[in-house]
Formats: structure tokens, sequence, C-alpha cells
């Protein structure tokens, strides 16, 4: 059972902290209606992509076989760390002038643009991750001895999701929105950061990148990412034992530009960092 | 450097082709990974070709190695390692962690 509900609750973090953090920061913004219909949207449309994602990973739909399921992974987790990175940015500045801006209607589409980003980012988090746990879960409902243990697990599996959602949310209120909305921005970009070297990972067991050096430290004794501790560690900011050079560099090349764009000086009207 | 690293890769990518690598073949079944260990050499890409012969769904896992499938039951895929340092890599079916469990002995 401990099994389970771990693998359950780990599959959901991710998705929890994004809608998390997006929920608590929605909530200040002047516009929170119109955000929120665009975050709900994109939970149910992360839903649906999980579901079909799990039906494909079961073959019962049989679009992708074989290595397009690969690819189309390696794709959301490009498309996914672009996104967030691109959304951290904008999130900075939204806001600001917004009364200003929405009377103009070319950056009224503007904004547009960037909630359908929101919603996508949503969808991408949350369809990734559970498409696992739909499968684990139809596995597990298969070989389980009595359905009500079944459901139970499913139950708090639920659960301990939502107390992550939650404990994001007193989080929020507990440090001042400050320091809130500065570790939910690191937090999101450690996150994309941890998909760029993913998908570079990715690009290298394809063959469509050599890795160069094929492990270029090990600090396992440090933290070891075979753990389950440390694969946490390392599903969420990049953290690697044994890297290889070609995704170090390419994880490197994102911080550097993340860092260099977000430390660029403000070229328009002065506004409070 | 980023051009010398794409001339690598084209290079890389016309060197290689998955049918040429060594092959070994694991089968999930009973929550169980068939054979327990194998032997493999090191510094060398290798392709593991993992079949579920089971009825539910496994999912083939080393997360140092970053490997992570999920398989369909009756269904087969394949993994290709880069390789490897010679040394243990343990590989677990994720949704039966505890019964199976696959060495592979890289020397």
């Amino acid at each position: 059972m401990g099994n389970t509900l771990f693998i359950i609750w780990r599959e959901s973090a991710e998705a929890m902290l994004v809608i998390g953090i997006l929920y608590a920061w929605l909530r200040q913004q002047p516009d929170a209606r119109l955000g929120m219909r665009y975050l709900w949207g994109g939970v149910a449309a992360g839903i649906g992509l999980a579901l079909m994602l799990a039906l494909v990973m079961l073959g019962v739909i049989h679009a992708l076989g074989g290595d397009k399921l690969e690819y189309f992974q390696f794709g959301m987790m490009v498309v996914a760390a672009g996104l967030i990175t691109q959304m951290v940015f904008w999130m900075r500045r939204h806001g600001r002038t917004l009364k200003r801006d929405l009377e103009n209607d070319l950056a009224r589409n503007a904004e547009k643009a960037n909630w359908w980003g929101l919603l996508t980012v949503v969808a991408l988090a949350v369809g990734r991750e559970s498409a696992e746990t739909v499968v684990f879960l139809y596995g597990l409902g298969i070989e389980s001895q009595s359905a009500g243990q079944w459901l139970l697990a499913v139950a708090l599996g639920i659960a301990l999701a939502y107390l992550t959602f939650w404990a994001l949310q007193r989080g929020s209120r507990i440090v001042s929105w400050r320091a809130f909305f500065r570790i939910s921005e690191a937090l999101l970009l450690l996150l994309a950061s941890a998909l760029v070297i993913g998908a570079a990972e990715k690009l290298t067991n394809f063959g469509w990148l050599p890795t160069v050096i094929d492990e270029v430290w090990d600090s396992s004794r440090l933290l070891d990412d075979g753990t389950r501790f440390g694969s946490f560690v390392a599903s969420f900011t990049g953290y690697r034992a044994h890297p290889a050079l070609t995704p170090l560099l390419i994880y490197a090349t994102y911080w550097i530009a993340v860092v260099g764009v977000r430390y660029l000086p403000v070229k328009t009207k002065p506004a409070n960092a | 450097m980023k051009r010398s690293l794409l001339a690598l890769a084209f290079l890389a990518a016309s060197a290689t082709t998955w049918a040429d690598l060594p092959t070994f073949k694991v089968v999930a079944k009973d929550g169980k990974l068939i054979p327990a260990r194998l032997d493999v050499p090191a510094g060398q890409r290798i392709k593991i070709e993992v079949a579920n012969q089971g009825k539910t769904p496994i999912e083939f896992e080393n997360l140092q190695l970053r490997v992570e499938k999920v398989l369909a039951p009756d269904s087969d895929s394949f993994v290709v390692l880069n390789p490897l340092r010679p040394g243990t890599y343990t590989f677990i079916d994720e949704f039966h962690p505890q019964t199976a469990k696959l060495n592979v002995v890289a020397k």
C-alpha cells in the first residue's frame, strides 16, 4: 500500500505544484476569474490527455506504435519546458499595466495567447504524469484481491495529492507574497530545467545526439538519484548523479539563458521589481 | 561549439543503427523479471528487448540511467542503453518493485 501511495503521490506532485502555484498567483490578479477558467480548463484537458496516453500505453489505441510514443513524450517535454519558462516571465509582467493594456485590442489578443499558454502548461503537467498513474492503477485494479482495497488506495492517493495542493496554498499565505512568488518562480524554472535535461537525455537515447562523455562525474555518494528521494530531486531539479556531457551542456545553456534574460535591464517603463 | 556538436550528431546518427547493437532479452511475467541477471559488455551501446507476458502492465525502469518504459500486457518493446561503465545496474518493474528485479552486470 505504501508503495502504491508513494507512486500516486509522486506522479501527481508535479501537477499539484504547477496548479498550486498558478492558483495562488491567479488569486492575486485583477482578472482572476478569467484566469481560473483557463486553469480548470487546463486540468480538464490534462485529464483527457492522460486518459488518451494511458489508452495508447495499454495498446488500446494503436495510433502511436512503438517509438512514436517516445517521440511524442519527448515533444511534450520540450513544449512543456518552453511554455513554463515563457510563462514565468509573463507572470512577472502580467497585471502591472493590465487595465491600460486591455483597452488596447492588440494587447488583449496577446493576453489571450498567454492564457492559452497557461492552459497548455497545466494540461501537459497533468497529462504527462497522470497517464502513468492511470496505467498503474489499472494494473493494480486487475491484480487487487478486493475492489474495496483498490478503491481505498485510489481515494488515499487523491487525498495525498490534494494535501500537496492545500499545503502550497497555506504556504502562500504564511510567507510574504513577494517571497512566495520568488520561490514559485524558482520552483517552476527548476522544473522546466529538469524537463530540458530529461529531453536532452532522450535525444542521446534516440541516438540523435552523442553523449561525448558518458559520465562527467559520479556524485552518487552525495545524492544517489537511484533512490526514491534522489529520483524525486532529480525529476524536480534536473540533478543527475551521473550526467552525460551533452545533456549537461544543454542544461547549463538553459540556465545561462534564463538567468541572462531575467537580469537583463527592463527596456520599457521602469516598474517595481 | 553548437556547429561541431551538430556535425558530431550527424556522424553518430549515420554510424549507428539499432539493428547492429548487442541485444539481450528479458521477460516480465507474474510480477518478476526473467532472467534476474544479464551479463553485458561495458563501454558499448546495448539493446535490451523487454517482453511483457503478463496480464497487467509493467514499467521497466532504472532511474539512474533514465530508463522508464511502460508496457501494456502482452506487448514487447526495447530500450537502448548508452555505453555503461563496468558495474551492476538494477532494473525494476516499478509496478511490482519488490519482486521484479533485473541486475545488468557490465564488464
